[in-house]
């Protein structure tokens, strides 16, 4: 079952070229569907999951190609699986004005089974597979476009991506010999017996598989890839750029912390103070940037930048709280970010405007998506009633309720953040709406919302954030009990 | 309780209803309407305040642990009456305003919204219902600071939403806190904070309070971060101005009730350096206000000026926590607002009908409109604080509950500051009166044409300065109705 739902995205990538459609809807019917029936698949699979390990292949001593369905990936694949067919209909309609479709469709459908190995690999060396492929399947969607500016984009995101694969290798390697066993277990698997007085030396090696780990999850000083990655088509900035590749960076984040080197171990300890300042520096690091960009996509990205740090801060807090938090703000910000990618790529898709200045007036002519843009620009602020409040809720009630001086502080950032994201977010609905008196509402002809296919993701979205805003209880709940270890 | 969720309710969906509805060409369709809402609401609050009861209301859950609770107590009731008397003569005055400006519909819209949202901070029965209306005012307010359109008036707009905003996000980092040492985030009188938790962590709960001193206290005009209101309140349109000025600023006090006397107690907070530093805060902007309004040749922006430095009277009548100077901060709660609103209406009125926005070319107004002017001094004559209006009677309730608290040197020094601020009220505003009415020999009276606004423009201005008059000279009712919850408070 666990191979089937990686392993069918991955073959209908690959068939995606080979098989001749006679018209376009054809294929976007064909990849519709398997899209749909697996993410159905994943859904049914989480629910009705095996408690056991399934082991595709066995290599020397205890190293092994496994999957299991736990807690953790439960959330990811289920967030990734409920996005992914949403995502892709949104592809269906902006890739019209595009070129290459079948090879971007291709490498977009062969990304969703990727992704879903990393959430639901039961080990760090499956993980640490599916996180390569996962940089190698997504560069060719990065230089989609082919200009210099898409290739050297790409080249970028390679460097970092493989660079930093390559430091959490490290950290595999001291897992695998400091550890009772690679697979992954909440609260970690280091033997203290074999550790004996290289704590220092492990705390180190965490650090560096950290920040290794941290390169896809964009932290200060490796975040420079991710807005030059916005060169890609809009439906690959908005998923991946903003929910499968960071977000897996996160997730891989939370494995290495909570599952491999565990919290009792670092807690308290300087490497967590290291990580939780990396963070906190690249919370308020990347609004600051964000509000100084003028291009649209690039600001949004700096603000995932920015958003991802606030998971990481969940993260580094170490405690069953702060892994709440991160939790929540992992499934919120990803709706509340796609939402707001998207309303971005169906501006550019219908007038062609690129730039924050240029968006005067629009507001008018676009209701549907401006409105939508203005509630995600709310529910990232935190505004209470939508979902961005309530995550960020979770991450300060951790914050305070560590007592730790340094987790204060991440607090104070959090909400130097959510001022900054105002600024960089409201200005562009002021704009929207409020174009001022001497605007001429001429040079706007002809300009309407985009068709259902792209409305209808979006309003999907919105409505999520409205409702995990107004009743997240029960999926509150839900994280409790994974980080409590129940599933 | 269905009363309180429909006070809060109607007035939002009207105004939404407003500003998705068609633009339509029948202006007196849309003033229509616009007018029975407002009525249909103020008949909603009354009857909330009336039948409602003093009973807990939780409407849902936000989380687990944060519940939306409505409550009426005493100060919802001082403050939801007012918010409404101002809202209905705003209203009214801006049917005949309006004419002269762009897209009146939004206005409108926005403005039913805002009154949806007051009405709700003055319900709210936590702290989490009070910051979520709280965010939600600060949105909603802005498109009326903005609403010309000019580039000055936007800038206007951005820079109120931003300052607002970190106040909100200062007073978040509070409410986090509080969420985690107090009992609960319920207002309850006397304080939530357990005896326990304040001497554990009295350190970081003392810090934590003025954080969310000084970040509600933005909404307030208080010193250091004031500088956004001056500049928004005098580009809104004047009826805007009028609520802003009067009203919507109370938000920022009345949070600051909330959580003085409900959330952290004054108990706790009496005689510790929060409550020093916060009324030397207080005491430099009453005098920093005042100073700048003596100075500002642009009337609007002089009135704004002096809402900087009147607000802080109010907030230091909270912040000696006495009863007499509680008192004396709640009456001048009302009356501030009716004064305030009246001003900025008769500056409004003026603009409307003769297009001066300067002091100096106020020359013979008063031989043009006296009806108005005369209003305008009368009220003035209130925010000076001269007998029998109501300013005189908050402002002896302030000055003596200063001088019966025993805190060292603010004791004295309180009055002395009011005194002198109270001289240069009469300093930026009777000058007005002055040209006005005596405009000199060399005055041209040929040319004099009366211009006397419609009775849509004097009745609300009228309304208001009788009602700043009442309070001054009866004031027993109200100060005795004050008293009993005062007496629970301290």
């Amino acid at each position: 079952m666990i191979m089937i739902v990686i392993l069918l995205p991955i073959l209908a990538g690959i068939l995606v070229p080979l098989i001749p459609f006679k018209k376009r809807s054809h294929m976007e019917i064909f990849l519709e569907a398997l899209v749909v029936l697996n993410s159905l698949l994943v859904w049914y699979m989480l629910l009705h999951r095996a408690e056991s390990i399934f082991t595709l292949a066995n290599f020397t001593g205890n190293l092994s190609i496994s999957f299991k369905v736990d807690g953790m990936s439960m959330v990811f694949a289920g967030l990734v699986s409920a996005l992914w067919p949403f995502a892709t209909l949104y592809a269906f309609e902006y890739m019209t004005k595009e070129e290459h479709e079948r090879v971007f469709f291709m490498f977009y459908t062969m990304t969703y089974g990727v992704t879903l190995g990393i959430s639901l690999a039961a080990n760090l060396l499956t993980m640490y597979f599916f996180y390569e492929l996962l940089t190698l399947v997504t560069v060719p969607l990065v230089m989609h476009t082919l200009t210099r500016e898409a290739i050297l984009a790409s080249r970028k995101y390679l460097y970092y991506s493989l660079g930093g694969a390559a430091f959490a290798f490290i950290g595999l390697i001291f897992v695998i010999i400091y550890g009772s066993t690679t697979n992954f277990v909440l609260g970690g698997v280091l033997d203290v017996e074999k550790i004996g007085g290289r704590t220092n030396i492990l705390l180190l090696i965490y650090v560096i598989a950290f920040m290794g780990f941290g390169v896809k999850a964009a932290i200060c000083p490796f975040n420079s890839w991710l807005p030059d990655a916005g060169v890609a088509p809009t439906p690959v900035t908005a998923l991946l750029h903003a929910v499968a590749v960071v977000k897996s960076g996160a997730f891989a984040i939370i494995r290495l912390t909570y599952y491999s080197f565990g919290t009792d171990f670092l807690k308290g300890t300087w490497a967590q103070n290291v990580v939780m300042a990396i963070t906190m520096f690249t919370i308020v690091y990347g609004c600051s940037r964000a509000v100084k960009e003028t291009h649209l996509k690039r600001r949004l990205a700096y603000s995932t930048i920015s958003n991802l740090s606030y998971i990481l801060f969940g993260v580094t807090i170490m405690t069953p709280l702060g892994l709440i938090g991160a939790l929540s703000h992992l499934v919120f910000h990803a709706v509340m970010k796609i939402s707001s990618f998207f309303c971005a790529g169906a501006i550019m898709h219908q007038t062609d405007r690129h730039y924050v200045h240029e968006l005067d007036g629009l507001g008018y002519k676009m209701p549907c998506v401006f409105g939508i843009f203005t509630v995600s620009a709310f529910a990232l602020m935190g505004v209470p009633g939508l979902s961005g409040f309530v995550s960020k809720w979770n991450l300060a009630f951790a914050a305070v309720e560590s007592g730790n001086m340094l987790a204060y502080g991440g607090i104070g950032c959090l909400l130097i953040s959510a001022l900054l994201t105002a600024i960089y977010m409201l200005t562009i609905v002021v704009r929207a709406f409020f174009p001022g008196k001497d605007f001429d509402a001429g040079t706007l002809k002809g300009i309407t919302d985009p068709n259902w296919k792209m409305l209808l993701p979006l309003f999907v979205f919105t409505l999520f954030i409205v409702l995990f805003g107004l009743h997240s209880a029960p999926i509150i709940k839900f994280f409790g009990d994974v980080a409590a270890g129940i599933y | 309780m269905q009363y309180i969720i429909l006070s809060i309710l109607f007035p939002i969906v009207a105004g939404l209803y407003l500003l998705i509805r068609k633009e339509s060409e029948n202006r007196k369709t849309l003033l229509l309407c616009t007018g029975t809402f407002l009525i249909i609401s103020a008949v909603l609050v009354i009857m909330a305040l009336c039948l409602a009861g003093g009973g807990m209301f939780t409407l849902f859950n936000l989380t687990d642990k944060l519940p939306i609770i409505f409550k009426i107590d005493e100060v919802s009731v001082l403050f939801s009456v007012m918010t409404i008397i101002i809202f209905l003569c705003a209203g009214f005055f801006s049917f005949e305003y309006m004419k002269h400006e762009e897209k009146e519909k939004r206005y409108y819209g926005f403005y039913l919204i805002v009154l949806g949202v007051l009405i709700a901070l003055c319900f709210a029965g936590n702290l989490i219902t009070f910051y979520l209306f709280f965010e939600m005012l600060t949105l909603s307010s802005m498109p009326l600071v903005l609403h010309n359109g000019s580039r000055e008036a936007i800038m206007a707009g951005l820079k109120y939403l931003f300052y607002s905003l970190c106040g909100a996000y200062m007073a978040l980092f509070g409410l986090y806190f509080v969420e985690r040492y107090g009992n609960t985030l319920t207002f309850s009188a006397g304080g939530v904070i357990s005896e326990q938790a304040a001497s554990a962590h009295g350190g970081i709960l003392l810090l934590v309070a003025f954080l969310m001193l000084l970040g509600f206290g933005v909404k307030a005009g208080m010193f250091p971060m004031h500088a956004w209101l001056p500049a928004a309140h005098p580009v809104a349109p004047a009826p805007a101005s009028a609520v802003l000025s009067a009203v919507i600023v109370k938000a920022g006090v009345l949070a600051i009730i909330r959580v003085v006397y409900y959330i952290f107690g004054s108990s706790f907070l009496k005689g510790t350096w929060v409550q020093t530093t916060w009324m030397i805060l207080i005491l430099l902007t009453i005098f920093m206000g005042s100073m700048l309004a003596y100075r500002e040749p642009v009337m609007k922006k002089r009135l704004a000026y002096s809402t900087v430095s009147q607000l802080s009277y109010i907030l230091f009548g909270l912040a000696v926590m006495d009863a007499g100077s509680v008192t004396g901060g709640l009456l001048h709660v009302l009356c501030h607002g009716f004064i305030k609103a009246a001003l900025f209406l008769c500056a409004g009125a003026i603009i409307y009908m003769t297009g001066k926005t300067r002091v100096e070319e106020f020359r013979g107004i008063g031989k043009e409109m006296p009806l108005l002017l005369w209003c305008y001094t009368i009220v003035s004559l209130g925010l000076i604080g001269i007998p029998p209006t109501g300013g005189f009677v908050s402002k002896w309730y302030l000055a003596q509950g200063a001088l019966s608290s025993g805190i060292p040197v603010f004791d004295w020094l309180g009055p002395v500051i009011l005194l002198v601020s109270a001289l240069l009220t009469a300093g930026y505003l009777l000058p007005v009166t002055i040209k006005g009415f005596f405009p000199g020999a060399d005055y041209d009276y040929n040319s004099l044409r009366k211009k006397e606004p419609s009775a849509l423009m004097t009745i609300p201005v009228l309304i208001l300065t009788i009602l700043s008059v009442a309070i001054g000279l009866f004031p027993g009712a109200v100060v005795q109705y004050l008293s009993q919850m005062i007496e629970k408070i301290i």
